[in-house]
């Protein structure tokens, strides 16, 4: 099993309020960047950066990095600079970027040149994952959203393209053109880095990624949703000739542990105001996935997927009013100290069986301290753990088993 | 009197179905609708239709009017509709467009300005304004630019029957089909074309432009820019009236619109 830790890299030096006070009562997208303090950044995207190198030498196998626009949600607004830095100052670890949001792009060619000098700088460490971004990366920088998913199979075409045919060559596609594309600088691993993607499982993504032999990684979804997901990959997986195993899942969740089950509890609760925001209000519909955003099909699979998930899952929705009890109960976040952890952990891996599993080790208002010791601990006795039980369970991940 | 009831005929225009409700009797009148897609047939269309015979169609994309794959920015569908007023038999039309249906309509003008007889702009987009900004109705959300929408929404005697009754699973579907059209359509640059005030200046027919006052998505100065674009164009601003001055000062309106297209 591939063992990948993460983290959001929240900001959280402001209030309930002053979100309920901002254009439509909206953490991302509008809410002012006045609330940034820049000084405050310096000191976070640091100690980021320190935990992430951390995590490489206590023997998590991947660094997983994502990127969000217009949000206090989430500092990686160009995760390739973390990456290009971790790519010199870590030596182990694959730096897993899930994942770089082609549709936004206006230039897909300079992003293969930028992934290209970060798999040279890393030696080789690189896993390129791609994403169509939120709502908000398409508002961000003013993409129309009509377009998105073709944006999205254009870009990836031709960065694929441009990493594996010899240039120079033209390229002409509806929303991208190229006269001549000849980026001298390949990446190391041939034919190119690997693809994984990440999604909450709009079911064209899931087609088009068992059509591609990618893995598809679930981020944080009901683990019950989740299996039917997989079964949508499956099921095109074998229409293309081949039956997908745990090397073509993975699964984001957020651990944290501490030395005892109630410093955990204690601290844990600080994931609540992680991807949601300090003041947790629902973001408008419409800044999350505007008109077009989502195909037909995809709305209906999402609204299923929420009518289903609001009710019996408390991680998304009902955790205000289901409580922090309710969450820990059900396992959608993971605390607990060392032998809590392993046991929940164990449960969860029979039962949604990835071979690459997501650990989101802090967010929202955890510290760099208390993550600094979630991450002692787990080095000490739930990693080892994890990697025995992937043995024991047979989940090997996409590099132990060709996905 | 004439019927003004309105009849729908289906159009094909380069494979694509479009709906067009077709009404009233006289010369030819074409209305073109705003990013919401059509109201159906309303007040100001029946008036209107006492003197002309008005064609209202409903643009691709809008209302369960096909799209052809090809078409896919705003000059497409200019072009797309010029197409549409010849395949409607129509050599010569009027034409008459509110919001987006009034860039529409101005954008025909300057393309094809010898099938335009009369054109009549209402709070139309499709001029950058120089001091304020075309509000982003996307990012408002729907309801907020309903409301933004009316100076007085008691002043529409037909705002609850469009805008507050319950719409069918059908008509949900419909509203988010208009508005991915629009997205389509308008998204960038946002609700103008750089080059259209350059162009205007080619028309040389007759054109009424008439812009509400209090019009809070497209700024009342945009109404002077069309007026200063357009060789001898009238403006006539409403006071007390919002984006909508056919469904917010409707009488009116039509006697304004009736006069000038006499």
């Amino acid at each position: 099993m591939f063992l990948m830790r993460f983290t959001e890299r929240a900001y959280v030096a402001y209030s309930a309020e002053d979100v309920h006070n901002s254009f439509r009562s909206a953490v991302r997208l509008t809410f002012p960047n006045r609330h940034f303090n820049p000084a405050l950044g310096a000191d976070l995207y640091n100690e980021y950066l320190d935990e992430y190198e951390y995590s490489d030498r206590i023997g998590f196998d991947g660094l997983m990095l994502n990127e969000h626009h217009n949000t206090p949600t989430c500092l990686g607004a160009t995760m390739n600079l973390e990456a290009a830095i971790l790519a010199r100052t870590t030596k182990n670890a694959k730096i897993v970027l899930l994942g770089n949001p082609l549709p936004i792009f206006e230039n897909p060619i300079r992003l293969a040149e930028e992934l290209a000098e970060i798999d040279m700088i890393s030696r080789g460490r690189l896993v390129s994952g791609f994403v169509r971004g939120t709502g908000i990366e398409t508002w961000a920088t003013n993409t129309n959203p009509v377009y998105n998913r073709e944006r999205f199979q254009e870009a990836h075409d031709l960065v694929i393209k441009t990493w594996t045919t010899p240039g120079p060559f033209r390229w002409e596609s509806k929303h991208y053109q190229f006269r001549v594309v000849n980026p001298f600088e390949r990446p190391l691993q041939q034919p190119h880095p690997p693809i994984w993607i990440p999604g909450i499982g709009s079911p064209e993504t899931l087609v088009w990624c068992a059509h591609h032999h990618y893995p598809y990684i679930y981020l944080e979804t009901d683990p019950q949703i989740t299996l039917d997901m997989m079964e949508i990959y499956a099921q095109a997986a074998r229409e293309v000739g081949y039956e997908p195993g745990p090397q073509n899942f993975g699964y984001l969740v957020r651990i944290h542990v501490q030395d005892t089950d109630e410093k955990a509890y204690k601290v844990g609760e600080g994931f609540l105001v992680g991807n949601a925001g300090v003041g947790r209000l629902p973001l408008p519909g419409d800044f999350m996935a505007p008109p077009g955003y989502n195909s037909r099909e995809g709305v209906k699979r999402l609204l299923e997927q929420y009518k289903h998930s609001l009710k019996p899952d408390p991680l998304y929705g009902g955790v205000d009013g289901a409580g922090w009890d309710k969450v820990v109960e059900t396992n959608r976040v993971i605390i607990g100290s060392p032998k809590t952890v392993i046991r929940k952990v164990r449960e969860m891996l029979s039962t949604v069986r990835p071979g690459i599993l997501g650990v989101w080790t802090n967010d929202g208002t955890i510290s760099h301290k208390d993550t600094m010791r979630c991450l002692q601990l787990m080095e000490k006795e739930v990693l080892p753990a994890m990697k025995e039980m992937g043995k024991e369970l047979g989940l090997p991940g996409p590099f132990e088993q060709a996905p | 009197m004439p019927n003004t009831d309105p009849q729908e005929q289906i159009v094909n225009v380069s494979g694509a179905d479009i709906r067009v409700l077709k009404g009233g009797e006289g010369k030819p009148l074409v209305i073109f609708h705003g990013v919401e897609g059509s109201f159906g047939w309303c007040a100001y269309q029946r008036g209107l239709a006492q003197q002309c015979t008005v064609y209202a169609p409903s643009l691709p994309g809008f209302d369960q009017s096909q799209r052809p794959e090809w078409l896919e920015s705003f000059a497409d569908l200019s072009r797309f509709s010029l197409w549409l007023l010849q395949q409607l038999g129509l050599e010569k039309a009027s034409l008459l467009g509110y919001g987006m249906g009034g860039w529409l309509a101005a954008e025909m003008a300057a393309m094809c300005p010898q099938v335009v007889d009369r054109l009549v702009l209402i709070d139309a987009a499709g001029i950058q304004p120089q001091q304020a900004e075309i509000t982003d109705i996307f990012l408002h959300g729907l309801d907020a630019t309903r409301q933004m929408a009316f100076f007085d929404a008691q002043q529409a005697p037909e705002h609850d029957t469009l805008f507050k009754r319950k719409l069918s699973p059908e008509e949900r579907e419909t509203r988010v089909q208009n508005q991915e059209s629009a997205v389509r359509y308008c998204w960038r640059p946002y609700m103008y074309e750089r080059s259209l005030p350059h162009l205007l200046p080619r028309l040389r027919m007759p054109t009424l432009v008439v812009w509400g006052q209090e019009d809070r998505l497209i700024p009342v100065e945009c109404a002077e820019l069309y007026r200063q674009a357009i060789p001898g164009a009238r403006l006539e601003v409403l006071p007390q009236c919002g984006h909508y001055p056919h469904l917010e000062k409707t009488e009116q309106f039509i006697g304004l619109v009736r006069d000038f297209l006499k």
